[in-house]
């Protein structure tokens, strides 16, 4: 009777121990990176099915267990949180692992406005979204320089990104031009383009060039911003004129730097300039 | 008889429900999951009521996209949804799907989510979201993986002609 126990326990021990030989086993690596080689560990004998989900891709292997999985690097495109299905011999066995981006190759850069007035404060805007090589977003702090300069000057500043976001926020420069907006990342970099213009008119002055009997014309000296950009041509300037008949206006554009309106005659007229909000002097003609 | 007439009624009642039962659990999995979006920490920019709602409707209406799409393997759904960078690695996951001949369930348990930036000119909105998501994977129809997590997500919106598209989707490990 013993021994039939002692061989019955022996039996059972070598099973268990078969069986667990033949048992898969799923490794999963626990630094993964995006674009770099890893390996599986599979435990068992047999063959099976591997397969590796990802968020952006599937791949699926045939497999002999007992044999490592190599992933080559550029099959292992898709960063984030991956689950790993070994199936063999009916049953099905999983882990969850997880994979890093690669370092930050691309950015995508946003730059607000692409036209803007000189010397404004906080106008302009820089928002920089990290990727590697494969388009996974690149979550990890990283420094991202921005650059904005008209004509060789202009400033430079550097920004540590908060889960994957960069962002700055600065003045446009004095002077007009078109100003580079520079956003870069170790070798990587983007370039923008934002249209710096002069602003408001400042100091509008204007005087009487000519004078008949029957007209009387007006004109601007060169009409300049604050910072003394010119301001565009084409950009209205309006002339008013109040005398006793009543009010005569004329709006005229800038041609050339300088705006011209002729307004009829008077013996006692106020002529007055105005361009957007900006108020200019005001002519007294004729009278006593 | 009266034995007779309960086991009929029991009979239709069991087979209203196995009829109905597949139907519910189909509707409920197409239907939008809850979020709740909280916008008290958003910067730069103070987030508008308006878009507030938009971004609400929105990033759900993506995740009922990806449930429909990963479930059915169908990249339909997620045009509607989705641009850049985020729709092409869902597109190119329903792919891989496809060739390899499995599927993936999700079914939403909800999704917390903290608008983390909106950008200064409003085009683009970040939102970090911890998500309660049961995943299946299924090799034709037999479930070969089942896990219940609370996966933290980034996500980047921006804004389309009609509606905000979610342009990208990364999930990380919570910190």
């Amino acid at each position: 009777m013993r021994k039939l126990i002692l061989m019955a326990l022996i039996t059972a021990v070598c099973w268990f121990a078969v069986d667990s030989a033949n048992a898969s086993e799923l490794k999963v690596p626990q630094n993964a990176v995006a674009g770099q080689p890893i390996s599986i560990g599979l435990g068992g004998n047999g063959d099976g099915t591997l397969y590796l989900i990802g968020q952006g891709q599937v791949i699926k292997r045939n497999v002999k267990l007992g044999n490592d999985v190599e992933i080559k690097g550029e099959e292992l495109r898709s960063a984030g949180r991956w689950i790993a299905v070994l199936r063999a011999g009916g049953t099905s066995q999983s882990q969850v692992f997880w994979v890093k981006p690669g370092p930050p190759e691309n950015l995508s850069f946003l730059a607000r406005p692409s036209r803007v007035p000189v010397h404004q404060q906080s106008a302009i805007s820089g928002t920089v979204f990290l990727f590697d090589k494969f388009n996974n977003w690149v979550l990890q702090p990283t420094p991202v320089n921005f650059n904005l300069s008209v004509n060789g000057s202009g400033v430079s500043r550097a920004v540590t990104s908060r889960d994957g976001v960069a962002w700055i926020e600065t003045s446009s420069a004095p002077r007009e031009g078109a100003a580079q907006f520079v956003a870069s990342v170790g070798s990587a970099s983007v370039r923008r383009v934002i249209q710096q213009v002069a602003s408001q008119p400042c100091n509008l002055r204007m005087h009487v060039s000519q004078r008949t009997q029957s007209r009387i014309i007006v004109e601007t000296d060169p009409v300049r911003d604050c910072t003394g950009n010119a301001v565009p041509d084409g950009t209205i300037v309006t002339f008013t004129q109040n005398d006793k008949s009543g009010k005569s206006t004329v709006d005229a554009r800038i041609r050339k730097g300088i705006a011209k309106a002729e307004l009829p005659a008077s013996d006692n007229a106020m002529i007055s300039v105005a361009a957007g909000y900006t108020l200019g002097n005001e002519l007294h003609v004729g009278g006593r | 008889m009266r034995a007779t007439r309960i086991l009929v009624l029991s009979l239709g009642i069991a087979l209203a429900i196995s009829g109905v039962a597949p139907l519910l659990m189909r509707t409920l999995a197409d239907s939008r999951p809850s979020i709740e979006v909280n916008f008290d920490h958003t910067g730069p920019r103070e987030v508008e009521d308006t878009t507030q709602k938009a971004i609400n409707r929105d990033y759900s209406s993506a995740w009922q996209a990806i449930t429909t799409a990963l479930n059915n393997n169908d990249p339909a759904p997620l045009r509607q949804n989705f641009a850049g960078f985020a729709l092409d690695q869902l597109v190119q996951r329903v792919k891989d799907q496809q060739s390899s001949g499995v599927k993936t369930r999700i079914i939403d348990h909800g999704h917390k989510v903290d608008a983390i930036f909106y950008s200064k000119d409003g085009s683009a909105m970040q939102l970090r979201d911890t998500a309660s998501i049961e995943t299946q994977v299924l090799e034709g129809n037999t479930v070969i993986h089942s896990d219940q997590s609370q996966i933290q997500y980034f996500a980047v919106m921006t804004s389309a002609e009609d509606r905000w598209k979610l342009r990208v989707l990364e999930s990380s490990p919570e910190k």
